[in-house]
């Protein structure tokens, strides 16, 4: 079976003073058909460049780009019919209404007016934009405007849709609408590949993830195999009913401590062996006298590992909201 | 052979798809009601006011200027905009080829000038009592030249830019310099024969001279060398804007 995406030596290097920006060093990957595909790295790691060299937006310095068996090179067009593309910034015409939107995207590809109408009806009632669909979209919230933007990108039911940071900054039910969308997608068959900064999203809804690093592929695997993989960053997590100053300091003196981390009213604390670990600290509870209110072993997450590609220390991306105050200690010496 | 019909058929259809969508979109937008619209009929009044000339040649004139200005203002306003709100990005990702996206934009300045034009004609023929002596040469002409200023306009819009206003500028100087040099204030007639050789490299003193035959019934240059250099130059205008569009996509625009 032909693969949805397969790239070869691609190399993006931006023209600048000198010898250039070098954004994407010859990576190389495929992505089956059908398969949620996630392209995880921190800012300019070269994430939305690939996805745009993949979208025909922006042309390669080198390589080659196959989408669903066409030559990006050489005939763009029937792959262009092909994919949809939702961008990181809703584009969607505010001047437009709802339903206008989706009619000039149909359009664009070539729908018939019987298709567009029916398809349109759809995936506004789907995405619950019914009721406003003769409303402008610049009178639409953020969440509703990337609502629009996804029907818009999905109209034509593409083979192959890429989705550029689908959801930060979205409300709880906006973001949820979306993560079933693409599970629905999915399940019917088409390929999704997504870039995006949602560590725990890409676990949940990926089946296999590439973590990119100063533009080059540093892993690429499903989230499990690549947890797996890195068994140093397990951990265990504990809360105390009481604290006290030096708590942090003791905790990061205990053996088999790599990291210690303070998240809310709970201490993560990173271990290559947490059955190594826990005698000593059931050790320790007992001589500070603490009493235990949780205690939990956790296998690696896709963010530790994530941290660990990209060579960034634990505690600077968490999952946790961002108004949580971290702490973090790390042993001296490790 | 039918495929290549057929695709032809399908490519001008999306062209037009383009153009309505920016016709709604665009049109009523203040960058383009001030820079299409009002600033043609602004400095027609200003240059007019306390000049001796008859209607019809203040008609051509007005025609002239709306045509150039008004066709010239809605690629350096529209695709900057559109690349700063990311929209650019959905038409290049579509299934047409960029000569049909570039198609579609240059209909979007050129039906602006035919419809801003067709006030000027109307204002011209009730308040300026002025008659035409070829009607069907000058909309021959207001077509062909508003399609060729479009096209020269697409070229500015096309410069791998996401702020209109870094392209505002350059092509509004370099329309005022056009316009100083193309015979619209000073007659071909009454030029020296160093202005009169620099007015020809202008497209807008073939414009100008064309609605003079339409208008005024009499040209300095003949007839078909105005339509063929209007032509020519709409085509030659468009490589450019391709050549700058696929620079763009080099430098991620």
């Amino acid at each position: 079976m032909t693969h949805a995406i397969e790239v070869h030596d691609l190399t993006k290097i931006y023209p600048s003073s000198g010898q250039g920006l070098l954004a994407v060093d010859h990576i190389n990957f495929t992505v089956e058909q059908g398969e949620v595909f996630g392209f995880l790295g921190p800012n300019g790691a070269g994430k939305s460049t690939t996805q745009r060299m993949l979208t025909t937006l922006l042309t390669p310095t080198e390589g080659q780009l196959l989408i669903l068996g066409y030559d990006l090179a050489d005939n763009a067009y029937p792959a262009k019919r092909q994919i949809g593309l939702v961008p990181e910034e809703s584009n969607v015409y505010t001047e437009l209404t709802a339903w206008d939107n989706l009619m000039f995207t149909g359009r664009l590809y070539r729908m018939s007016k019987t298709d567009r109408v029916v398809r349109a009806e759809e995936l506004l009632k789907d995405f619950g934009l019914w009721e406003k669909k003769d409303v402008k979209a610049e009178e639409f919230s953020k969440g509703m405007k990337r609502r629009l933007s996804i029907a818009m990108a999905i109209i034509h039911k593409p083979a192959l849709l890429f989705l550029d940071e689908p959801t930060p900054g979205l409300d709880v039910q906006s973001a949820r609408t979306i993560q079933n969308l693409i599970r629905q997608l999915s399940s019917e068959g088409t390929t999704v590949f997504m870039t995006t900064h949602q560590i725990e999203e890409a676990n949940q809804l990926c089946d296999r993830v590439a973590i990119i690093n100063h533009g080059k592929i540093a892993a690429i695997d499903t989230p499990e195999k690549l947890k797996q993989t890195f068994q140093q960053v397990q951990s265990v997590e504990i809360s105390f009913t009481v604290s006290f100053d030096d708590l942090e300091e003791k905790l990061a003196t205990l053996p088999e401590v790599s990291t210690v981390l303070k998240i809310g009213d709970k201490w993560r604390l990173y271990t290559e062996s947490p059955p190594a670990l826990l005698p000593h600290l059931i050790k320790f509870t007992e001589k500070e006298n603490l009493d235990i209110v949780s205690l939990n072993t956790l296998a690696p997450s896709l963010e530790d590992v994530f941290l660990q590609i990209t060579g960034q220390q634990i505690g600077s991306v968490s999952e946790e909201p961002s108004s949580q105050k971290l702490g973090m200690k790390r042993k001296k010496g490790k | 052979m039918k495929n290549f019909w057929t695709r032809i058929i399908e490519e001008l259809s999306q062209a037009w798809i383009v153009t309505l969508k920016d016709i709604k979109v665009y049109y009523l937008r203040p960058g383009m009601i001030m820079f299409g619209f009002l600033m043609p009929f602004f400095m027609f009044f200003s240059f007019s006011v306390k000049r001796e000339m008859s209607a019809g040649d203040g008609m051509a004139r007005l025609l002239a200027l709306t045509i150039f200005f008004t066709a010239a203002a809605a690629g350096p306003f529209i695709i900057p905009t559109e690349r700063r709100l990311g929209t650019y990005d959905r038409l290049l990702a579509a299934p047409m080829s960029l000569l049909t996206l570039l198609l579609g934009k240059i209909a979007v300045g050129a039906f602006f000038a035919i419809a801003v034009s067709s006030i000027a004609v109307i204002i011209g023929i009730l308040f300026l009592d002025a008659s035409i002596a070829q009607p069907i040469l000058m909309i021959a002409g207001i077509f062909i030249g508003s399609f060729t200023f479009s096209t020269m306009g697409l070229i500015f819009g096309s410069i791998p830019t996401r702020n209109p206003g870094d392209v505002q500028m350059p092509s509004t100087l370099i329309r005022w310099v056009l316009l100083f040099i193309s015979g619209v204030f000073v007659p071909l007639s009454e030029m020296s024969t160093v202005a009169r050789g620099i007015s020809y490299i202008s497209p807008l003193t073939y414009s100008q001279d064309l609605m003079n035959h339409a208008v005024l019934g009499t040209g300095e240059l003949a007839l078909w060398l105005n339509l063929s250099v209007l032509f020519l130059s709409g085509v030659i205008f468009l490589l450019p804007s391709i050549k700058l569009h696929k620079r763009g996509r080099v430098l991620g625009y």
